[in-house]
């Protein structure tokens, strides 16, 4: 081959808009790295030293990982037995259920959170009377802290019934539990030993993105008023420089892991979640 | 001189020879297929005719003009896919029109060669239809369609019916060999399904890998394959080793039992080792007709198989089918039970190793 | 095969309410946590201040000039990125897929852009100000490197074009991993037979590859749209709710009732979700056509 041909087979404007792609994505996460540590010369990580010194980020940042890890096992044991049994038994709810968990889209963050407080601000009264026997959810600590796992399921659930629907559809499940049945195992077994070993890169994968998108959350946690990562930042922004840098570099950081991950869990089909 | 012709083509990935050395001439308007198991490269070679692979080496000739190194859209040679790959955006009509309308052939010529090219496949109630509204049959006729609007020197067709059930296999390609006839075109087809190839060529070129084995014509592949090779990829067989036991009258011995073969042996030694091959049904009882090569066979087991029974027999170690059609009076033998079985000396192939 | 032991299951599951009753615990979740805090809002919209029926707050949607401005902006902050992402991120998928990259910057593109999809909110907004604010990384190599004061110039990052450039940080790269299996559907055959059937490789786009890769490509520009639309942490944290975008007014109407009426609150969320069901039913709709195009 020649030069030239070789020349024009070339891909230049392949290269040239990945460039492009890759200069996007890597300036803004350079340049907040580079503010970060250029709070004192003489002490380069200081702004991460002070972070980590502050008390309210580590109460923060550890309650948002606790709601994760609520939030990811609630999820799925809502949407596991749901998308299971919709495979096995109830085929004809498949539409509706696919429709609800896309719902989320429809509904987003801002709009659920105040329909929440709208919802869960009275009080709960026996039916047709005037007898309170719960004070509203919004009053309480427990309260506002079921509202916003709740939310944070609803938002997780488009990911997580997906990738656990998808989960059972690549491995089969019915025929998996068909055979397991006929071998003569029983539910218990099935779910343990044969269903969940088998969707446990779907659940992994789903798990990791419902955990990507608690931790970085800001709206549920803000306008419930719980203590959370999200708000902590967003207020540590309004009167700080450099360590709301640093923090903002950090959760990159997390978000990073969480995603390479799933990457590596799932083979390379990379998903998307949206809460923004 | 030959219509189509490929001298000395050569095609190489990296280190592997995917083809080698291919020669081949084939006249206009003849039908040959391109027989052989995945990866013997036949379709590599298919693929260079089209234009999609350059050969390493070698040239390609059409009508005189060498075209080894014109790109695919500068070729006129039509190729239909296994895939079908029809544009799953334009309708049958369009899919048809979609040649001529790249080449800027005026909107009456198009309009009255895709109505032609319609009619030619029986899919005139379908022509406004998109793909995915149409059964891999119809699909498949589509892409015949498309690619002889074009009115190509050449069709190829890359395993066409692979993808089909078997009844619409026999039919769609019976419909292509017609089409082809009428048509005049030259057709190359390349299939693994040696019935296929058998049942549809003017010749078939057998293909190992990378080499081909033998050419001839469906009847000289199957009744006299020159290869093990060809005679084992080519309907079903018995081999056996055998011993040459006297060359002059091509008498041979499998396991001490002796038969004779009517060629093959004229330029062996006795004491040769060699290879012998009969077909199933080249075998009856003894009973019925000739009179050379009768031996003893121990009935083994017997299969039905529909319009064929096949009897499992044993000549002295060395296990040999045998088929004979079915009929509603057939008495067949007992299992377990010794028969006289015989076949002619024309049946006893001599393979080289 | 698989299709029929399911649909003789489910004829037997029909004469058998009790089946139903696997599904329970998430139709209530939904219920208690989907359905009704959005039905709330519905009803609450269409409801007067004396508790009456009234369609004064819709009609306000359209006629209230600080609503309207902020659909409006939302629209444009929404159709600007959705276009620009769509366009850059279709070109990224293209030229790690068909584009003749080496495949390992494919993995490497889809990592990022997983990565970068969700990352999002207040991060990414101080990321920006880091990066492109008055005293951000880029700003400064533009004035002394190259001379370009990109704020003298009329740049301002807390503006429409600001926010626009920092939406494009998650948007393209959800389009690219949209539009990066969807150009692995293009079937090598298509281009095979193209160029067989005498087309050019620029013939086979116009005619072939982009019609059918279009419903994709407008299917994810208009996900694209809705997940712009939606946006409310990165807006927020950025200008501190000084950009009028719905989602911002959504916020300071729940904080307090700054449009002096609650109804016309609700009747906002609402015309909100209305927008964002339109967008998902194109999404949906242009969706369902490709698969049935490509199955």
């Amino acid at each position: 081959m020649s030069f030239l041909s070789r020349l024009r087979k070339f891909p230049f404007w392949a290269w040239f808009w990945f460039l492009l792609g890759a200069l996007y994505f890597i300036l803004p996460l350079l340049a907040t790295f580079e503010f970060s540590l250029s709070w004192d010369p003489a002490i380069p990580f200081k702004a991460y030293q002070r972070s980590f010194e502050d008390s309210r980020f580590w109460t923060s940042f550890i309650a948002s990982n606790i709601f994760a890890l609520i939030t990811i096992f609630a999820s799925i044991v809502l949407v596991v037995p749901t998308a299971y049994w919709i495979r096995l038994r109830l085929p004809q709810a498949r539409r509706i259920v696919e429709f609800i968990t896309l719902m989320p889209f429809v509904v987003p963050a801002i709009i659920l959170v105040f329909g929440l407080i709208r919802v869960y601000s009275t009080p709960f009264t026996i039916p047709f009377t005037d007898i309170v026997f719960m004070q509203p959810l919004t009053q309480f600590k427990l309260g506002t802290n079921i509202l916003v796992i709740a939310g944070y399921m609803v938002l997780a659930m488009p990911y997580m019934y997906r990738s656990v629907d998808t989960g059972m559809r690549t491995v089969d499940i019915l025929t998996l539990t068909e055979a397991a049945q006929s071998l003569g195992a029983n539910w218990f077994v099935i779910i343990t030993r044969v269903i969940l070993p088998n969707i446990r890169s779907a659940l992994l994968s789903g798990a990791l993105l419902t955990f990507a998108i608690v931790v970085g959350e800001v709206i549920l946690a803000s306008f419930l008023g719980v203590t959370a990562f999200g708000p902590y930042l967003f207020l540590l922004g309004q009167h700080r420089a450099y360590e709301p840098a640093a923090l903002s570099f950090v959760s990159f950081l997390l978000t990073w892991f969480a995603m390479g991950l799933i990457q590596l869990v799932t083979g390379g089909q990379g998903q998307a979640a949206g809460a923004h | 001189m030959s219509y189509l012709s490929l001298s000395n083509v050569t095609k190489q990935f990296g280190d592997t020879v995917v083809v080698d050395n291919f020669n081949l001439d084939i006249d206009k308007g003849e039908f040959v297929s391109f027989l052989g198991p995945s990866g013997c490269g036949k379709t590599t070679t298919l693929r260079m005719v089209a234009g999609f692979e350059v050969p390493t080496s070698g040239k390609i000739m059409i009508e005189g003009v060498d075209i080894t190194d014109k790109a695919p859209n500068q070729r006129n040679v039509g190729m239909i896919f296994q895939s079908y790959a029809l544009f799953p955006n334009m309708t049958v009509a369009q899919n048809i029109g979609f040649g001529l309308t790249v080449r800027k052939e005026p909107e009456s010529v198009v309009k009255s060669r895709v109505a032609e090219m319609i009619s030619l496949i029986n899919l005139e109630a379908h022509a406004n239809k998109y793909p995915y509204q149409l059964s891999g049959g119809q699909q498949q006729r589509v892409s015949l369609a498309r690619a002889l609007a074009n009115r190509p020197q050449v069709l190829l067709l890359d395993e066409p019916l692979s993808a089909l059930d078997a009844k619409i296999r026999v039919s769609l390609r019976a419909e292509i060999r017609s089409i082809q006839k009428a048509l005049g075109i030259t057709a190359i087809f390349v299939t693994h399904d040696q019935e296929e190839a058998l049942s549809i060529s003017d010749r078939i070129v057998v293909m190992n890998a990378g080499e081909m084995e033998q050419v001839g014509t469906p009847f000289e592949i199957y009744n006299f394959p020159k290869t093990r090779f060809v005679a084992n990829f080519v309907g079903s067989l018995n081999t056996a080793d055998a011993e040459v036991v006297d060359p002059t009258k091509g008498l041979v011995s499998v396991d001490g039992v002796q038969f004779t073969s009517a060629e093959g042996t004229k330029e062996r030694k006795k004491g040769d080792k060699i290879k012998v091959a009969i077909r199933p049904e080249r075998f009856s009882f003894a009973a019925l007709q000739h009179k050379d090569n009768v031996v003893d066979a121990k009935i083994e087991n017997i299969t039905f198989l529909g319009s064929v029974v096949r009897i499992q027999v044993k000549i002295g170690n060395t296990n040999f089918n045998m088929d004979t059609f079915n009929n509603p009076f057939l008495e067949l033998p007992k299992i377990g039970s010794i028969e006289q079985v015989t076949c002619s000396k024309e049946a006893v192939l001599v393979l080289d190793e | 095969m698989a299709q029929t032991i399911v649909n003789s299951k489910s004829n037997k599951a029909t004469t058998n309410w009790k089946v139903w009753l696997g599904v329970v615990p998430f139709f209530l979740f939904a219920l208690l946590f989907l359905f009704l805090p959005s039905l709330r809002l519905v009803t609450a919209s269409f409801t007067a201040p004396d508790g009456s029926f009234t369609l004064d707050n819709i009609r306000q949607l359209f006629t209230v000039p600080v609503i309207v401005n902020a659909y409006k902006l939302s629209i444009q902050i929404s159709a600007v990125t959705a276009i620009g992402g769509g366009i850059f991120g279709f070109l990224l998928a293209y030229s790690v897929t068909v584009g003749g990259l080496p495949k390992s910057l494919r993995s490497v593109l889809i990592t990022f852009s997983g990565v970068a999809s969700n990352f999002a909110g207040v991060p990414l907004a101080f990321a920006f100000v880091a990066t492109l604010g008055r005293q951000g990384f880029i700003t400064h190599i533009l004035r002394d490197y190259f001379g370009m004061d990109v704020y003298a110039a009329g740049f301002n990052l807390y503006s429409f074009a600001g926010l626009s450039l920092v939406y494009m940080y998650f948007q393209f790269p959800l389009m690219v991993l949209i539009m990066a299996p969807a150009l692995d559907g293009l079937k090598r055959e298509w281009r095979e037979a193209a160029e067989n059937l005498g087309a050019s490789t620029t013939q086979y786009w116009l005619r072939v590859a982009m019609p059918v890769l279009l419903p994709s490509i407008l299917g994810a520009m208009i996900l694209l749209f809705g997940n712009a639309f939606g946006a409310y942490a990165t807006a927020y944290a950025l200008t501190g709710g000084r950009i009028g975008i719905v989602t911002i007014q959504i916020g300071a109407q729940i904080r307090g009732d700054v449009l002096y009426n609650p109804g016309l609150g609700y009747a906002m969320a609402i015309g909100m979700v209305v927008i964002m069901a339109i967008s998902l039913a194109g999404y949906s709709w242009l969706q369902a056509k490709t698969e049935r195009w490509l199955k």
